[in-house]
């Protein structure tokens, strides 16, 4: 990459706004999750499964038509889930443009197959594999992640955990995805502030060793911050009774509305794996 | 290096699932007899202190940032088995929560991330520090070679999957269904930008994590060192000495850095894997007139592909579609026409979707430039 | 063994801690401590950060164990063999609950409902008892709002409520507080006491650690002065405030220097204690 001379206070800037981000992201996906929606109101159980049966469908699909069509049922969920299109474009079309069609690029050209155009001044071919190839990556991408972005603006986190739980995953990992997730977001916190602090403190500008030694040593002393909270953690569980084994309450009930909504999860996925064959 | 959904068939994306359980279910057993009680909140707390350090932007010498992956250090600290559970947890809430890495690829990337990175970290380290005190510097070579080395063995492996994807995948006309470069291409497009950047950052943050906790932590270090007892005094003189000793390291690294890409543009240089120093490397320029069929490139760099170079490394992209900022950097350049392109038509269909539904702006999207 | 004065009329402490010492990397927390806690007494350990009175709240609670020494709890020892035991520790773990200083500590669970739900899952109570249980706990605590809220985005007095309904909801007959008005701001901290003098009831044996002198005659009948990992004194806590030299040596009292109107400059003491 090209040599950008971030400065000191570059990294840790950039650090921050990492952070801020993944803040807001979170926050965001909360208040949707609340929002009195289609898919909010379906059991969570249904809706995992549902969604991922779709995302395989659009991973298995040949199909240019079985791909879009699966895009535009995201589309349409998302409209009737009170998720905002310009969210859907903002964080996931033009996220996955800048990458995944950035790195589609080139596809038409190195493809070797049919050539159907040249490109005109530089004189590059172009196939007619290479295109599909590219338009393939792109479109699947695209699908694939606006319904998964789908799952999470419209569950609490929590309700994933549990319809997780009810999907016989072992209690022991659900539990700690749970407290992941919890904690990401005081760590995070205690990383933004001390990056905050740091740059506050920040006079002047290091040498590139001393960004490293800084950077290297923030990284140190988040580690052990985090060993004494897990430690933390530790006892205040063993304190109420934990001995290692977990137990929960799960407390789902699957209504008529759910069944039916599953009904159309399964139909709709299972007519795009047979027409994506 | 998060490998998003759509990149790999379903059937490559179950075979990695398929290769990845074994591992966590060794790593579960293992990790359950050796932590006991505690297996819970330490892999919880860590896997979200794995989570954080993914996001942190490590200064590497050339003046820029990277984020680092943390497997090495992970590794180090928890040792293999627990570090596989950690990494792969905090994989797993990326994909799920952030959308940063497929759900169908969820076990291709703990295959190559959590499961490589940490065995391979591991064994470096241990077999480089061999029986060395708690606060040798050895120990902070052994630490920065074995995360500049798990992430590299983990990029391999996804260059690999990706690149048997258009072998094994075609249409009926043979248009590839998935990742479409072959191997001889997808493997030095990523390895490049892996043992330079990428290994850099790792090498950075996994060494001075661990010259930090031989001064200020030592006790941290002595579960992936067993049987070497914990100095009492001599700590604080030799974390000093740490960095300076790393030194012939950061040559070493950096003389690979300059031969990795070599060695690879004597193998002959896939199309599309220029940097910018390249368009001003006469060499490097040779080659891509050859390769764009004896069209001189322009002299310098476009400016537009610089500015587009910096978009790619400044605070936008940063974490949002954080799989970017690590693969196949080369292909961005080669592609700086058309992305110019996608973003003018992306920045007008936001703005046509913004004037015909004005009603549901209250995307905190909005709020980021502030 | 288990029996040491029950014959002689007088009851069995619910904690007798002898000669115990414990030592943290290089600081010695505890130093040849002497401690009993008789049952329904309010017990406020007053010190300095750093004091050691933390160490002991976990020494209490069977979280860890001195290095010399014995801990006794209504007569049983109480060490991490003992603690092992399914019977002993399963009774111990509902009959003793700790309120951490730290709630985000104690807050591990993804909701606030989760959280309080925890204690009574991992005791292996019947679900209905647990939901009724939790219902109960927190209309008392004020905080039923907040059932589906993740802790990450309470407030600080918010957190604290609910750190103190996880341990509330055992009905645990000793409670042990630690530092539980500490980073409050003055308002939450006076709800937090009133929730703690409400806590109190029937005879509940409670031991709470503090360095804030405005609260103990709320919360405590007995207050012990801690210092250096040693007891420096013992007493109500009329008498404890009465003694301006003590809490000065021990840290409690500080004096720093003030610039009057006349622009004289001189030391005095401080006892901040706010009128309510």
């Amino acid at each position: 990459m090209p040599a950008k001379r971030s400065g000191t206070r570059g990294f840790l800037e950039r650090s921050t706004s990492s952070f801020v981000d993944a803040m807001e992201h979170a926050f965001y996906a909360e208040q949707t999750a609340r929002a009195d929606g289609l898919l909010q109101r379906v059991d969570p159980r249904v809706k995992l499964v549902g969604i991922l049966a779709l995302v395989a469908a659009a991973a298995a699909s040949r199909s240019f038509a079985v791909i879009a069509g699966l895009l535009a049922i995201a589309i349409a969920l998302a409209a009737l889930s009170h998720v905002s299109f310009r969210v859907l474009v903002n964080r996931v079309w033009v996220a996955v443009l800048l990458f995944t069609g950035v790195i589609a690029l080139p596809a038409p050209f190195v493809t070797p197959g049919l050539v159907i155009w040249h490109l005109p001044l530089l004189g590059w071919d172009v196939t007619e594999q290479g295109l599909a190839s590219a338009g393939y990556l792109v479109l699947r991408v695209e699908t694939a992640a606006t319904l998964c972005v789908l799952l999470v603006l419209t569950t609490p986190w929590n309700h994933v955990l549990k319809a997780l739980r009810v999907l016989r995953v072992p209690a022991v990992l659900v539990t700690i995805l749970g407290m992941t997730y919890r904690y990401l977001f005081l760590v995070l916190q205690s990383a933004h502030d001390m990056f905050e602090s740091r740059r506050s403190r920040m006079i002047g500008e290091l040498t590139g060793r001393e960004r490293r030694r800084v950077a290297a040593a923030s990284a140190g002393v988040l580690m052990s911050k985090t060993f004494d909270l897990s430690n933390e953690v530790y006892l205040a569980m063993e304190s109420r009774g934990y001995r290692g084994d977990i137990s929960v309450l799960d407390e789902f009930q699957i209504r008529n509305f759910d069944w039916v909504m599953l009904g159309a999860f399964a139909l709709v996925s299972i007519a795009a794996f047979w027409l994506g064959r | 290096m998060h490998i998003p959904d759509g990149y790999l068939s379903p059937s490559t994306c179950a075979a990695l699932y398929g290769a990845a359980a074994p591992f966590w279910y060794v790593a579960l057993r293992k990790t359950r007899k050796l932590l006991l009680t505690r297996l819970v909140p330490l892999i919880s707390v860590f896997a979200a202190f794995s989570f954080v350090i993914m996001m942190f932007n490590i200064p590497i010498p050339g003046g820029t940032t990277a984020h680092p992956l943390g497997a090495g250090i992970a590794s180090i600290v928890l040792g293999p088995w627990a570090s596989i559970l950690t990494l792969s947890t905090a994989l797993f809430i990326q994909a799920f929560f952030f959308g940063d890495g497929g759900i169908t690829a969820l076990g291709a990337n703990c295959f190559n991330m959590a499961i490589v990175g940490s065995l391979v970290a591991w064994l470096v380290y241990r077999v480089v520090a061999g029986r060395s005190a708690i606060t040798s510097s050895r120990r902070v070579v052994a630490a920065a070679l074995g995360g500049y080395l798990a992430i590299n063995g983990a990029a391999l492996c996804a260059a690999i999957e990706l690149g048997i994807q258009p072998h094994f995948f075609k249409s009926a006309s043979g248009a590839p269904l998935y990742a479409p470069y072959p191997l001889n291409i997808a493997v030095p497009a990523i390895m490049i930008g892996h043992l330079t950047f990428a290994g850099l950052a790792e090498l950075v943050v996994t060494g001075g994590i661990v010259a930090y906790l031989q001064r200020a932590n030592p006790s941290l270090l002595r579960l992936t060192a067993p049987g070497v007892p914990l100095p009492q005094e001599e700590t604080q003189q030799a974390t000093m000495t740490g960095w300076r000793v790393a030194r012939p390291l950061w040559t070493a690294v950096g003389l690979l850095m300059v031969l990795a890409p070599l060695g690879l543009l004597a193998a002959g240089k896939a199309w599309g894997e220029w940097s910018v120093h390249d368009f001003a490397d006469p060499a490097a320029r040779q080659q891509m007139a050859a390769a764009s069929r004896n069209v001189a490139p322009p002299a310098a760099a476009p400016s537009g592909l610089e500015r587009l170079s910096d978009i790619w490394t400044a605070p936008f992209p940063d974490y949002l579609p954080p799989f970017m900022r690590s693969a196949a950097f080369g292909y961005i350049l080669s592609a700086i026409f058309g992305v110019g392109t996608i973003i003018l038509l992306t920045l007008l269909a936001s703005w046509i979707a913004l004037k015909v539904r004005p009603g549901l702006d209250h995307a905190p999207a909005s709020t980021k430039e502030s | 063994m288990s029996t040491t004065n029950t014959n002689s009329g007088t009851p069995v402490p619910v904690f007798e801690v002898l000669d115990a010492t414990y030592r943290y990397r290089d600081v010695t927390a505890l130093d040849h401590l002497n401690l009993t806690v008789q049952a329904g007494r309010r017990l406020a350990l007053l010190g300095a950060n750093g004091s050691g009175k933390s160490t002991l709240l976990r020494i209490l609670d069977g979280l860890c164990f001195p290095d010399e020494g014995t801990v006794r709890f209504c007569g049983k020892l109480l060490t991490e063999e003992s603690i092992q035991n399914d019977g002993f520790g399963v009774d111990f773990r509902r009959r003793v609950g700790l309120v951490f200083q730290n709630p985000d500590a104690q807050l591990f669970s993804p909701t606030v409902f989760d959280e309080v739900a925890f204690g009574p899952l991992q005791l292996r109570w019947p679900p209905d008892q647990v939901r009724r249980k939790i219902a109960e706990t927190l209309e008392m605590m004020e905080i039923t709002h907040l059932k589906d809220r993740s802790p990450h985005h309470l407030s600080m007095g918010e957190k604290k409520r609910v750190a103190l309904a996880s341990v509330l909801v055992l009905d645990p007959e000793i409670l042990l507080l630690d530092e539980p008005t500490a980073a409050l701001d003055p308002r939450s901290a006076s709800h937090m006491i009133n929730f703690l003098v409400r806590a109190k009831g029937g005879d509940r044996t409670v031991v709470t650690t503090t360095h804030d002198l405005d609260i103990i005659e709320d919360i405590a009948d007995d207050c012990l002065v801690f210092h250096e990992g040693r007891v420096e004194a013992t007493g109500t806590p009329a008498q404890i405030l009465g003694d301006a030299p003590l809490l000065k040596t021990s840290g409690l009292l500080h004096s720093h220097l003030h610039v009057h109107k006349s622009g004289e400059i001189h030391t005095h003491s401080h006892l901040h204690r706010h009128e309510h």
